[in-house]
């Protein structure tokens, strides 16, 4: 199949972009940290952090370039399916939705980047895509093809049903990153580090708001997502809500995120505590997406 | 929601303290307990871990598999804290209801201030509550208040805010503010929730779910319509792999006697006739009847095969070349015989013991129906007989299984959503923000006070006010 290496393709990028942005962070020098010692700033100094710039540039230009490569798979994978099953949705497997979700992390990175100028999250954000995209690329052959679809999914439901939930499991993605990168960060400033590796970062307030923002934006699209799945389990099942593994646990991470939103309002729940909560969140996710479906047994077993 | 104490309510007068706890006190301090955010903190994560149980654990089986999955102790507290049956426990319901009370109590506490803020604004603040805000900014400029007042007014009037200004001696007070619905958003989402739980009430109370195995060419009556459903059809698609690409039954609905409905239904397209759907949810193999089977007919003499015959269902065929007449009266899938009322009965659904009776005519003769099995051919033998019949194959009957369910909660479920959606999109995505200018006679001119306030998205409305100053500055300077 040509999305297979497509895929690949696109796995090779997203490792190159991750390496690019980690060893961005390392490169990056901003001149003010060099001047303590009282030594005027010299060429090599300022070649260090030309250098640090144009490492970041190359790495959104990577990045850009795999998420061209994986709308690319995914689109070849939308057309091999009409082909062999009726549908062209490009999410109608474990595989699939895996790399659609890296795709959606990745285009929410790289939109971020556009608008906040902030090269430092790329290190972790596009470090889940990346890590998506590899445990996809884990799983067996017989999984990674477009084999038809079982009778249930074959409907027009799956488009937008699935592509909605995975959405905001992408922007979960991307508030777990951002909660792991908080602590990092937080974690520097707490020892006083004046390591240039931290140099990059933003500050933790801007961390934790961008963290907040993508709770904010995860969160109605799985309700969203959920909702629409209960309006398909209604055509498909004969109700809406049968308390099966999977759209149980759906509502757990929605109800854990719900507690998050709602503590946000509170006085003592920015920073810190939202970080190792948006981290929690997130593992929650992981497990509702892949846990479910390998460890409980129910009706959405082939998902 | 978005209710984050501001700056602006500290300003509310304090409320008089009375000594002594009086009713006022006490239904407060219920209202402020069951509004809280924090109950509502701890419901979601009650409701989490909660909902986590039955995921764990099988819900619905029967007691043995429990008492053989985790002991027979653990079943029993199973069964005390209702383990088995999660969802329907009175303790689940219950704080579903609590979550229900604590949205609405949340409304009926807060909605007013929004609803208020909607109609009528404070305009006139002190000097100390904008120089308080964590976005706030001095500017002195040479215009006179009155043309900083209009440059103001426009300004913000252009970046979308509703704009209310206040002159009083010596001042000018201007007041912005937009985005209000975001917290109007929240508030609907709090109600959906009490909606789609009373949705989900009626669907229990007043619903109900069915299941039929049906066979084709039936009619079946529908008790709880009234009416009568016919399997005309029932087939299935298949692949080119061979995996099952689709099943489908045609269904026609026979009211008062007479046809009124047809429809082939499959998996995502059920039929709905008075409020009642039906849906194609699962097939299989019929256990009680059978489409053909195949019989090898032995001479008992000479321990040979002397004729193969297929046989329909209930239909008498004659053996060619024989002096013989066969019929195939009954099926059964697992082959039981229930003692005390001498009947044979399939123990499961599964295809385990299947077995066939035979009417056998011989000659005219000979008359007996025995029954013969797939497994053991050599378990029964006819005494009078010349021959001994083995039951070597069969081609089973397809049932269709049909979900037949109503649901009158279901509207009210799907308004609720509705709002839910809509509610929490308009309060993520739009936030209320507000700006305070206060124009004081200055050194030289006057002095601009700008503060303003939100209650998320900090960043976006750092930019912004900075954003503005800017605008200000560069407009004050020309």
């Amino acid at each position: 199949m040509r999305s297979l290496f497509l895929f690949d393709m696109t796995f090779w990028l997203y490792l190159a972009a991750l390496g690019l942005y980690v060893a961005y962070l390392f490169a990056k020098r901003p001149a003010m940290q060099m001047a303590p010692a009282g030594h005027p700033i010299d060429n090599l100094e300022d070649r260090d952090g030309a250098w640090a710039t144009q490492l970041g540039q190359v790495a959104t230009l990577v990045t850009v370039f795999g998420w061209v490569l994986n709308t690319m798979a995914l689109m070849t994978r939308a057309f091999e399916r009409m082909e062999h099953s009726g549908t062209f949705a490009p999410w109608s497997n474990q595989f699939e939705a895996m790399a659609y979700v890296s795709w959606a992390i990745i285009l929410g990175y790289v939109l971020l980047e556009f608008r906040y100028r902030i090269k430092a999250v790329g290190a972790f954000v596009v470090g889940i895509g990346f890590i998506a995209m590899g445990a996809a690329s884990l799983l067996p052959y017989r999984y990674q093809t477009a084999e038809p679809l079982v009778p249930a999914l074959n409907s027009y439901w799956i488009y937008i049903h699935v592509s909605v939930t995975l959405t905001s499991y992408a922007a979960f993605a991307m508030a777990g990153g951002l909660g792991l990168m908080y602590l990092f960060k937080e974690r520097a400033v707490n020892r006083g580090s004046q390591s240039r590796f931290y140099a990059a970062f933003p500050d933790l307030e801007t961390i934790d708001e961008l963290g907040y923002k993508a709770i904010m934006l995860g969160f109605p699209l799985l309700a969203f997502g959920i909702i629409l799945g209960a309006m398909w389990a209604n055509y498909a099942w004969g109700g809406y809500w049968s308390w099966d593994p999977k759209e149980t646990w759906s509502l757990i991470v929605w109800l854990i995120y719900g507690a998050y939103i709602h503590a946000r309002m509170t006085r003592g729940w920015e920073g810190h505590k939202a970080a190792i909560y948006a981290i929690f969140g997130f593992l929650m996710v992981i497990f509702c997406f892949w846990g479910v479906n390998f460890l409980l047994s129910g009706l959405h077993a082939y998902a | 929601m978005n209710d984050k104490p501001d700056a602006a309510s500290e300003l509310s007068a304090s409320r008089p303290s009375t000594s002594g706890l009086g009713w006022e006190e006490f239904s407060r301090e219920v209202v402020d307990f069951f509004a809280s955010i924090k109950l509502a903190m701890f419901l979601f994560i009650v409701l989490a871990m909660t909902a986590t149980i039955g995921t764990v654990i099988q819900q619905g089986e029967r007691p043995e598999t429990y008492v053989q999955e985790y002991g027979e102790e653990a079943y029993r507290w199973f069964v005390r804290l209702g383990f088995t049956d999660v969802y329907h426990t009175w303790w689940f319901t219950g704080l579903l209801g609590l979550l229900c009370v604590n949205s609405l109590t949340c409304f009926h506490k807060r909605f007013p201030s929004v609803w208020r803020s909607m109609r009528q604004d404070k305009v006139s603040v002190s000097l100390a509550f904008i120089q308080g805000m964590k976005q706030q900014t001095t500017l002195p400029l040479h215009q006179p208040k009155e043309i900083v007042a209009e440059l103001l007014v426009k300004l913000f009037g252009e970046k979308g805010y509703k704009v209310l200004a206040k002159s009083d001696p010596g001042e000018i007070t201007v007041y912005a503010t937009k985005g209000i619905m975001g917290r109007v958003g929240a508030h609907v989402a709090h109600l959906s929730a009490t909606v789609i739980v009373l949705g989900g009430l009626l669907g229990s109370y007043y619903g109900f779910s069915e299941f039929g195995v049906c066979l084709e060419g039936q009619t079946y009556h529908i008790p709880r319509g009234n009416f009568d459903l016919r399997v005309d059809k029932f087939w299935i698609d298949y692949h080119e792999n061979g995996s099952v690409k689709s099943y489908n039954s045609t269904l026609t609905v026979i009211d008062q006697g007479a046809p009124t409905v047809t429809k082939t239904i499959t998996v995502n397209d059920p039929l709905v006739y008075k409020g009642i759907w039906f849906y194609q949810s699962s097939y299989g193999d019929a256990w009680d009847q059978i489409e053909a089977a195949r019989i090898n007919i032995k001479d008992k003499a000479s321990d040979k095969v002397v004729a193969t015959v297929d046989l329909e269902w209930n239909k008498e065929k004659a053996v060619e070349g024989l002096p013989l007449k066969m019929k195939m009266t009954d099926f059964v899938a697992d082959f039981a015989f229930n003692s005390t009322e001498k009947k044979v009965f399939s123990k499961t659904a599964e295809h385990s013991n299947p077995a066939i009776r035979l009417a056998v005519d011989e000659r005219s003769t000979v008359q007996s129906t025995p029954w013969v099995f797939y497994h053991y051919p050599d378990l029964f033998e006819i005494k009078d007989s010349a021959y001994q019949f083995e039951f070597i194959g069969y081609q089973p009957k397809k049932f269709t299984g049909l979900q037949i369910a109503r649901n009158p909660g279901i509207m009210m479920v799907w308004i609720g959503c509705t709002m839910l959606v809509v509610g929490m999109t308009l309060s993520s995505l739009i936030y209320h923000r507000r700006l305070w200018a206060k124009i004081l006679p200055g050194e030289s001119g006057v002095t601009l006070h700008l503060g303003g306030t939100t209650h998320k998205s900090q960043i976006d409305f750092q930019k912004e006010f900075k954003k503005l100053m800017e605008k200000i500055q560069a407009k004050t300077s020309s």
